[in-house]
């Protein structure tokens, strides 16, 4: 058992996780309140994770709503979402902390001619501590937890991962002229991963993970038309029901949820109500983002995607 | 196990946890202990009230990738009768709840009897080996090709020997050998520094912490530099009729030379013929060619023609373009003999080597005396490849890895770079 008695969870928060989240159903309705429509696969992952407590790791296709998913989750609980974007040669001063050295020399100097003495110690204080996405997530103060979004995990390199591990068992850092940083509050954390290669079997085991699908066409409308006010309803299922439809053809980048909500956001800007392949042609640009799939698009036919066959 | 209990006896969580677990482990989903205990930890949280409640409970519990929810799937169908997807066995009448499910939190009874059930007709390991035995045994057949005869001749006969001609002597030969290489993958700089005293970097934090030293006077400035890491090495092997017994012998020799500690390079192994899979998670834990002999279970088009161009569109869409070609070393062993579109593998080619660091094309049928790139696939994949070689052999293997590391290449290894061959 690693995960379910994490150390320093506090009795208190754990409680008041509980007495915001009862069951599965409250989630849904909160989340559903703040504008995300969660399916009961996603609704059930992101209640274990508040609940057991465990971190969750996503993956799904790209723009299906897996950075969406954190953010909603830390507006159900009314905590901030405090964000790590991870990429290539991430490592630990711009993950955890840093010190913040132009201000130390500043005091220095100030010290000097004021004729003060300063120690060492006087240099590491928390005055002097820039605090990093996942050191801001560990000292949140509650009562309830922040939710951590580690996006795009494997992007990072694998050693960053090993020393998150770390952080996630043990709900502490050290920083060595602070020493041990215990969590007031346990954060939730939320972890995405797109899939480019595969992460430690140490890093999976700690968390829960879930495969968020394409959500189906009814779906897609009514994310689509809570995402973009004012949305017409006929333009909001022209709009799913032709990305279903070039979901269907060969295209390098398939249009998610994310490009569903541009175009229907691009389509209302230019005043249309239902769509015809004249305001397809004009906001193609939205919703395909490669020459190739343009041309594959155009080849297709524009009434075809619009669903009009006759044009 | 007891048959299905007509009075209900208490619901044993622990044991249901268990014998769960025990089917998906059998199923090839990687269960622990751990993840069982996880799974009654979710049931104290969720009662399983109704299929999906126990469907997303047990799969969020249980699976740890996406390639687990179809054996997982499959496992809870054999299980609890029907895919409790809540997509579509909402309340529909052909999805038979768990008997005693129903009641709630007290009840379910179901496992017990459960387990004897799936491992009946429907059992996923059994059923797959049967009618493809002999495709799935196909790799070890020309093991009568003269083994024995080379079996501890020197490494030098070796070296020279076609791969298509090998055997267990000298794959096992090649095993030996192959522990004494070491390959090597350019460099790349990445963000992450280290301490370098002609870096071009300023490291604030090491000067200031040398600068209390002196008294808070900063004497020397400690300085940092880009750290260097080794690209990615992606290899994507062709595994149709004529390439197969290649596809072997370069599947074994890299998967040891990369998964060897210390050798620091990340490679991603692939394999086609009409379609793509990923031999990289299965080499984790399986030798070689029992990883080929699975693919070659999992696809049922093995050996089958070549569609070289879709393999290459499958393997760029899927996994090149989210970032596993980008600046990678990019390596396609194939003879070129494209069964469908030619023009795809020119076109397909030209995408993935917009990706990649380098995209090293091997063909073993180059070294043929009078050999000119005349498959209409590799005619139009050349132009966009920055090495072609020919990797027949061991000794030609030194070629593919000159051409791997971006080393000055033999006049043999320059790619025409004019497409003077196309017919």
């Amino acid at each position: 058992m690693t995960g379910a008695a994490t150390p320093g969870t506090a009795e208190p928060a754990r409680a008041a996780v509980a007495r915001a989240v009862p069951d599965p159903t409250a989630l849904h309705a909160a989340l559903d309140s703040l504008g995300y429509l969660a399916d009961p696969g996603l609704t059930t992952a992101l209640y274990l994770a508040l609940r057991l407590p465990q971190p969750l790791l996503l993956e799904g296709e790209p723009g299906v709503g897996k950075t969406e998913a954190a953010r909603a989750l830390a507006g159900v609980l009314g905590s901030p979402l405090i964000r790590l974007q991870c990429y290539d040669g991430l490592d630990a001063a711009e993950a955890l902390y840093e010190w913040n050295y132009p201000r130390q020399l500043l005091s220095i100097r100030l010290a000097e001619s004021r004729g003060v003495p300063l120690a060492e110690a006087d240099l590491f204080t928390d005055a002097f501590l820039l605090r990093r996405p996942v050191l801001a997530a560990l000292t949140h103060p509650g009562p309830l937890p922040a939710v951590l979004l580690i996006d795009e995990i494997d992007r990072a390199d694998d050693d960053f991962e090993a020393f998150l591990l770390e952080v996630l068992a043990e709900a502490s850092v050290t920083i060595p002229e602070l020493g041990t940083v215990r969590a007031t509050v346990t954060p939730v954390v939320v972890l995405t991963s797109n899939r480019t290669r595969d992460l430690h079997d140490a890093l999976k085991r700690r968390c829960l993970y879930h495969w968020i699908d394409y959500p189906d066409t009814e779906r897609v409308v009514e994310i689509v038309r809570r995402r973009v006010p004012g949305t017409a309803p006929s333009l909001a299922a022209d709009v799913a029901a032709s990305v279903r439809r070039l979901r269907t053809l060969e295209v390098q980048k398939p249009p998610g949820i994310a490009e569903s909500i541009d175009w229907v956001g691009a389509l209302t800007l230019l005043g249309v109500e239902r769509l015809d392949p004249d305001a397809a042609d004009r906001t193609l640009g939205v919703l395909v983002k490669y020459r190739e799939d343009v041309d594959l698009v155009r080849d297709r036919g524009l009434a075809w995607l619009v669903g009009r066959p006759e044009g | 196990m007891a048959a299905p209990p007509a009075g209900l006896p208490p619901f044993d969580r622990p044991a249901f946890a268990a014998r769960f677990g025990a089917a998906l482990h059998r199923a090839g989903v990687p269960v622990t202990p751990e993840r069982s205990a996880r799974f009654l930890d979710v049931l104290h949280l969720l009662p399983p009230v109704d299929p999906p409640t126990l469907y997303w409970a047990a799969r969020l519990a249980f699976v740890t990738a996406r390639e687990q929810i179809e054996p997982f799937d499959r496992v809870f169908a054999a299980l609890f009768g029907g895919r409790a997807d809540p997509a579509d066995s909402r309340g529909a009448p052909g999805n038979p709840p768990l008997p005693g499910l129903e009641p709630g939190p007290g009840a379910p009874p179901a496992a017990a009897p459960a387990p004897p059930r799936r491992s009946g007709p429907r059992s996923p390991l059994p059923h797959g080996p049967l009618h493809r035995d002999t495709v799935g045994e196909a790799p070890g057949r020309p093991a009568r090709t003269g083994a024995e005869r080379l079996v501890g001749s020197a490494a030098e006969a070796l070296a020279q020997q076609d791969f298509g001609t090998f055997g267990p002597g000298e794959l096992a030969e090649l095993d030996r050998l192959s522990a004494d290489l070491a390959i090597s993958v350019p460099l790349r700089r990445t963000r992450r520094r280290e301490a370098d005293p002609r870096g071009r970097h300023i490291d604030l934090r090491r000067s200031l912490r040398r600068s209390l030293r002196t008294g808070g006077e900063t004497v020397r400035l400690a300085r940092s530099h880009g750290r260097l890491r080794r690209r990615p090495l992606v290899l994507l092997c062709d595994v149709s009729g004529s390439m197969e017994p290649y596809t072997r012998v370069y599947v074994r020799f890299f998967s040891r030379l990369c998964a060897r500690a210390g050798s620091g390079v990340a490679a991603e192994i692939f394999v086609f013929a009409t379609r793509l899979t990923r031999l990289t998670p299965v080499l984790r834990h399986t030798s070689p060619d029992a990883a080929l002999r699975r693919a070659s279970r999992a696809a049922p088009d093995w050996s089958g023609g070549t569609l070289i161009g879709r393999a290459l569109a499958e393997f760029t869409d899927r996994f090149g373009r989210r970032g596993m070609a980008r600046g990678a070393v990019v390596v396609i062993f194939s003879d070129g003999w494209e069964g469908e579109d030619p023009s795809a593998v020119g076109r397909e080619t030209a995408r993935l080597s917009r990706l990649a660091h380098r995209v090293v094309w091997v063909n073993p049928r180059k070294a043929a005396p009078g050999y000119a790139p005349l498959a209409a696939g590799i005619a139009a994949a050349l132009p966009h490849c920055d090495a072609f070689v020919s990797g027949h052999s061991l000794a030609a293997m030194a070629d593919v890895f000159d051409a791997i590391a971006g080393r000055g290449p033999s006049a043999a290894a320059r790619p025409a770079r004019t497409p003077r061959a196309r017919p």
